[in-house]
C-alpha cells in the first residue's frame, strides 16, 4: 500500500508538469496566429465563468434549490466585496465567512 | 498574500482527507511539495481510498489536469521574452487559481517575471504549510468541513471572474460558459464540463469577434 501511494505521487508529479510546461515551452517561442489569440483571450474569464457556475450552483455535484443553497448566497457578497475593494484575500476571507453564515442560517 | 492565505486552508484538507487515505505524513506532505495540483490530489487520495490501482488513478488524474493545457497555451504569449530556467518555476506553479491571478495581471499590464513567479511559488508556499498542518494534526481538525474551507475555493474563482469581466464581450463570454457548463455537467464527469464549456465559448466569441 506505501510502495503504490509513493508511485502515484512520483506519477502525478512528472504527468502534472509535463502538462504544465509542455504548452509554454513550445507556445512561448512562437508566434501564435492572430485568429488562435483571439480565442485565447477568452480563455480566463470563460474558464473562471465555468468553475464558478458549476461549483456554486453545483456544489459536489448535487444540484440543491437555489434558496436553500449557501454556496449561492455567499457566491454574491464575495463578487460584490472583490469589485469594491480588489482584494483577492478580502473577497475570500468574506466569502468563507459568508458561507459559514448562510450554511448555519439555511441549515 | 491573498492566494497563500486560500491555499493553507484547502491544503490542511488535503492533509486531513491524504490521511484518512492512508497516506503517511511524508507521503502527504511530499505529495504537496512535488505534484502541488489542488483537485488533482484530491481526487486521488478519494481514489486510493477507495481501493483503486495506480494506472486509474494516474489516468483520471491526468485527464483532470488536461486543462492545464488550456492554461498554458493562454498564458504562453506573455511569456515571449522569459528565459527558459523562469519558465520552469512558472509552469510548475501554474493551478488554476495561480492561473487566474497571472493572467488577470499579464492581461492588464501589471505582471513580470518575478511577480507571476511571486504568485505561484507563495501559492505553492501556502499549500505545502497547509498540508504538512493538516496531515500532521488530523485528528485535532477532525472534518475539515466544518470550518468552511470548501467555500475557499469557489471565492477565489468568484473573485477571478469579478476580475476578468472587464468588457461587455467577455461579460457574454461568462454568461456562455456558465450556463455551457451547468449543461454539460449534467453528462460530463469532473473538470470536462468547465473545459468544454470555456473552450465553446471562446470558439462563440472570437468567431462572432470583429
Amino acid at each position: 500500500m506505501s510502495w503504490q501511494i509513493w508511485a502515484v505521487v512520483a506519477g502525478m508529479a512528472v504527468t502534472n508538469f509535463a502538462l504544465r510546461l509542455a504548452p509554454i515551452a513550445v507556445l512561448s517561442r512562437m508566434r501564435v496566429p492572430r485568429p488562435i489569440e483571439r480565442w485565447l483571450s477568452y480563455v480566463p474569464v470563460s474558464v473562471m465563468a465555468a468553475f464558478v457556475a458549476t461549483e456554486v450552483l453545483r456544489p459536489g455535484g448535487a444540484w440543491p434549490a437555489p434558496w436553500s443553497n449557501p454556496y449561492l448566497f455567499a457566491a454574491l457578497p464575495t463578487a460584490f466585496i472583490y469589485h469594491r475593494t480588489r482584494s483577492l484575500f478580502g473577497a475570500t476571507v468574506a466569502g468563507v465567512l459568508a458561507f459559514l453564515a448562510f450554511r448555519y442560517l439555511l441549515g | 498574500m491573498p492566494v497563500f492565505m486560500g491555499y493553507v486552508p484547502i491544503g490542511a484538507a488535503f492533509g486531513v482527507i491524504a490521511t484518512t487515505a492512508g497516506f503517511s505524513f511524508l507521503q502527504a506532505f511530499a505529495c504537496s511539495v512535488f505534484v502541488f495540483a489542488g483537485a488533482g490530489q484530491f481526487v486521488a487520495a478519494a481514489l486510493l481510498k477507495g481501493g483503486a490501482g495506480i494506472a486509474t488513478v494516474l489516468i483520471a488524474t491526468g485527464v483532470m489536469n488536461l486543462r492545464h493545457i488550456l492554461f498554458g497555451a493562454t498564458i504562453a504569449p506573455y511569456l515571449r521574452n522569459t528565459p527558459r530556467r523562469l519558465q520552469l518555476p512558472l509552469a510548475f506553479t501554474l493551478t488554476d487559481e495561480v492561473f487566474g491571478v497571472n493572467i488577470t495581471d499579464a492581461q492588464s499590464g501589471t505582471a513580470d517575471d518575478y511577480s507571476m513567479i511571486g504568485a505561484g511559488v507563495t501559492a505553492w508556499t501556502g499549500w505545502v504549510l497547509g498540508s504538512a498542518i493538516g496531515a500532521g494534526a488530523a485528528a485535532l481538525i477532525g472534518d475539515p468541513t466544518k470550518w468552511g474551507v470548501e467555500f475557499a475555493m469557489p471565492a477565489m474563482f468568484t473573485a477571478l471572474l469579478v476580475a476578468q469581466v472587464t468588457s461587455r464581450r467577455r461579460a457574454v463570454a461568462a454568461a456562455v460558459a456558465g450556463a455551457t457548463s451547468l449543461g454539460l455537467s449534467l453528462i460530463l464527469p469532473g473538470a470536462w464540463p468547465a473545459i468544454g464549456a470555456a473552450m465553446l465559448a471562446a470558439t462563440v466569441m472570437a468567431v462572432t469577434d470583429r
